[in-house]
């Protein structure tokens, strides 16, 4: 059982990292990509949190980003190994599509963590342990402080921008 | 079942998502528990019943309430605008 918790620790640092590094590659706190997005954002800014990390809150609830594909991902390589992962990917997409959604950080995040996790399992990893480590992820982003979560993205985006 | 603690954690982070939605006032805010609670159980699916079908369903189940999101959100901002 320990060695299972330190697995989805690992795990979940490793879905986090990912999952803002990619969402911020891709300019996810630049602009709310629908208008519920950047009213979300503005919504957290009013409370004191930062309109950017705000926005791409606003644009992880309205559309599947990387985190979504981490975890569509994580869930395609559990039910059938690296064509799973690919499989979730191609949802993913048609997920982005339907969202009306122009980038494509949802879709290249399922096909990197494809990879990543295939990776891990060579290490004696579980695919089972990323599905838990991109719902871990997500919680510290979207379910615990919007405000703090807001400003640590802010922060990350200055580096970026 | 070898991923039992996976699925009691996917579970419980649903769970917790759902209360947080409840508690919340503000509307556009309860959004992102939501969300929360969408990946639970997408998560939570798939670990219940392994199978490649499986995953078209958490797909299914977590696109569609994305739109959903993205459909209350869009709608909300556009009657606050006017």
């Amino acid at each position: 059982m320990f060695e299972e918790v330190s697995r989805i620790v690992l795990a979940t640092a490793t879905a986090w990292i990912l999952f803002l590094v990619i969402d911020v590659f891709f300019r996810l706190p630049q602009k709310g990509g629908v208008s519920g997005a950047e009213a979300i954002g503005s919504a957290i800014e009013g409370r004191g949190g930062n309109l950017y990390g705000g926005r791409m809150i606003g644009n992880i609830v309205s559309s599947p980003d990387a985190s979504a594909g981490i975890l569509l991902a994580a869930c395609g390589v559990f039910v059938a190994g690296i064509p799973g992962g690919l499989a979730a990917a191609a949802l993913v997409y048609i997920g982005n599509r339907i969202c009306h959604d122009r980038g494509y950080a949802g879709t290249s995040g399922a096909v990197v963590a494809t990879f990543v996790i295939a990776g891990f399992m060579q290490a004696g990893f579980l695919a089972s342990d990323f599905i838990v480590g991109s719902v871990l992820a997500v919680l510290t982003i979207q379910g615990i402080s919007h405000i703090h979560a807001s400003r640590l993205i802010g922060r990350l985006w200055r580096w970026r921008a | 079942m070898e991923s039992l603690i996976a699925a009691v954690i996917c579970l419980t982070i649903a769970l917790s998502g759902a209360i947080r939605a409840i508690i919340e006032r503000d509307t556009l805010l309860r959004l992102p528990y939501v969300n929360v609670m969408n990946f639970g159980i997408a998560g939570f699916i798939v670990l219940l019943l392994p199978h490649p079908l499986t995953l078209g369903v958490a797909a299914a189940y977590f696109i569609g309430s994305t739109l959903e999101a993205n459909a209350i959100a869009s709608a909300y901002a556009r009657r606050e605008q006017q």
